[in-house]
């Protein structure tokens, strides 16, 4: 483990942001925070980060690494009138690191950068931002980075990039990611681990598809016979072009595609879990 | 520390802002000198037109010293000004772009970073006065010629050429811990108050009120000898007959821990408050 927070709480005035937050994050792990706007997920990360104060609880970081921590909160913060190159010596200078030209290029191939772009980083893309933003977040080798909605502005493909290169930070490099999104769709695969937080609580936390199951409102199948289903039809099901949605008894799924492959002869060929934000945002009865 | 010195003089340097407040100070040079060419000749001619029947006047007093002192005056708004302006802006973009938070999401400490900031105040408020110094000191000897210095204080003052160069040069030392001051101060109201327009408003408000209060009687020698509006135009002295080395000693002193104390409650601040 390196990285965990205990009973984080904290209020601005009479508001309280955070209410005994708990979590960990451990090494090559990729943890996700979900949860909609204005739910505490950036105060959190702000107080991982020690940028904000906790009001109580702690905060324990195991690393012997001179930067345990490298993040990203909200939009990757760049001088707009710097190269990516000079946002980077910035970056690193102030940290006391001395990297050569060489260096630099490596890192910013490394994210996808083009090392020979020496224009402002005011005329490059968002994605383009992300990913020197990431970079500036990898320099001296953190054990654990944060990333506050990183993906927000990205188009599909930037997204996709970003999130393999979340992949190759935790399971080549060892480092531990922590997430957040208010998107299910972008943290969903992405995560070994899920967190969810409402209202400046947790109030749902585990492995991510177990997580992401409690909440699943029903599945959408893709395949063919699925309209003569005899299995299908004695169960809630609406029927669209090609695909079902299905609405499962208190049979598990597992049990219902089996049923359907082996016994009923129905080719599937996808079947995709469609949660149910209301229910994954609602706190579980305890 | 050294390293976020240096790095935060490549980004004062790298800025277009730095350069245009460069080119503000040379404005301002080039207008007070072509205002002098033309209507400065005038202006001593009714300053002096009364010792004229007295006293016989050798040389041309429209010269280098003259011109020297002029710019000199610029310390009392326009540089100070174009200063806090500058400076204060050192610190409001990075909260706008929000690279002070991505500062501190590496291992640096907030007051080293807030540190570093004044001391490359301080290194950016010495170089534009080297600038304006050095130009001015240039152009005008190159433009006017040398020459004795007239100046109306309390009544009017004559310095010899030499001495006038001497006093002068004094002057913009003594001047310079003001534009400190200035630059300081702008700082801490950045600290303060984070978004650039307010800043920038707020700098304005302070300088307007020092320059007035400065002319306020207080009543109490001690508000009208170290209050620090009072200390602001301490160069203005070196252009009495009789230089008074100890009164300037002594608030150039006071001002230099006014100027500590300011960036010492910016420090405080920046280290106490969070990065939102």
């Amino acid at each position: 483990m390196i990285l965990s927070a205990r009973q984080v709480s904290k209020s601005y005035g009479a508001r309280q942001v955070l209410k005994e937050v708990s979590l960990t994050c451990s090494e090559g792990e990729i943890c996700g925070l979900i949860g909609p706007n204005g739910a505490g997920k950036s105060t959190l990360f702000r107080i991982l980060m020690g940028l904000v104060s906790l009001d109580s609880g702690s905060l324990d970081l195991r690393s012997k690494s001179p930067k345990p921590l490298g993040g990203i909160i909200e939009k990757p913060a760049l001088y707009g009138y710097l190269s990516a190159r000079e946002n980077l010596r910035v970056f690193s200078r102030i940290q006391g690191l001395t990297l050569t030209a060489k260096h630099y290029g490596a890192l910013m191939e490394q994210v996808g950068l083009s090392p020979d772009r020496h224009d402002p980083v005011r005329n490059y893309s968002m994605g383009m931002k992300q990913r020197l933003g990431l970079a500036i977040a990898l320099l001296n080798n953190p054990d654990c980075v944060i990333l506050d909605e990183p993906f927000s502005g990205l188009d599909p493909i930037g997204i996709r990039a970003l999130q393999d290169q979340v992949r190759t930070l935790a399971g080549k490099r060892g480092i531990g990611v922590l997430i957040s999104s208010h998107n299910l769709v972008e943290l969903g695969d992405l995560c070994d681990r899920l967190y969810v937080i409402n209202q400046g609580e947790i109030i749902r936390e585990g492995p991510a598809q177990k997580v992401l199951q409690a909440a699943a409102r029903g599945y959408l199948l893709f395949g063919e016979g699925l309209q003569g289903s005899r299995v299908l039809n004695s169960l809630h099901v609406e029927y669209r072009k090609g695909s079902a949605l299905l609405f499962p008894d208190s049979r598990p799924i597992g049990a219902i595609l089996n049923e359907l492959t082996r016994e009923e002869g129905v080719t599937l060929r996808g079947c995709i879990p469609q949660t149910d934000l209301r229910t994954l945002f609602e706190k579980e009865a305890s | 520390m050294r390293n976020l010195l240096l790095t935060e003089l490549f980004k004062i340097f790298r800025q277009r802002k730095t350069y245009y407040a460069i080119a503000a100070v040379f404005v301002l040079e080039a207008f007070i000198m072509v205002s002098a060419y033309y209507q400065g000749r005038e202006i001593l001619e009714v300053l002096l037109e009364n010792l004229k029947e007295s006293f016989e006047f050798r040389g041309d007093l429209l010269n280098a010293n003259l011109i020297i002192y002029l710019v000199l005056n610029s310390f009392w708004f326009h540089i100070p000004l174009i200063l806090m302006i500058v400076v204060s802006g050192f610190l409001t973009s990075e909260y706008k772009d929000r690279t002070v938070e991505a500062i501190l999401l590496q291992p640096v400490s907030k007051w080293q970073l807030i540190v570093s900031k004044y001391l490359a105040a301080l290194i950016f408020t010495v170089f534009i006065l080297a600038v304006l110094v050095g130009s001015t000191f240039l152009l005008s000897y190159a433009l006017f010629g040398k020459g004795d210095l007239v100046v109306f204080l309390e009544g009017l003052s004559f310095f010899e050429s030499r001495e006038a160069l001497r006093r002068l040069i004094l002057a913009f030392l003594t001047g310079s811990l003001t534009m400190v001051f200035y630059a300081v101060v702008s700082l801490t109201l950045a600290v303060l108050l984070q978004e650039a327009t307010v800043t920038w408003i707020v700098a304005a408000l302070f300088l307007i009120g020092t320059t007035l209060l400065l002319r306020l009687d207080f009543h109490s020698d001690l508000l009208n000898t170290y209050f620090f509006p009072k200390l602001t135009d301490t160069w203005q002295s070196l252009f009495y007959p009789e230089v008074p080395n100890g009164v300037i000693l002594r608030k150039n002193a006071a001002l230099g821990a006014y100027t500590f104390l300011f960036a010492l409650i910016g420090i405080w601040v920046f280290q106490k408050r969070d990065i939102k």
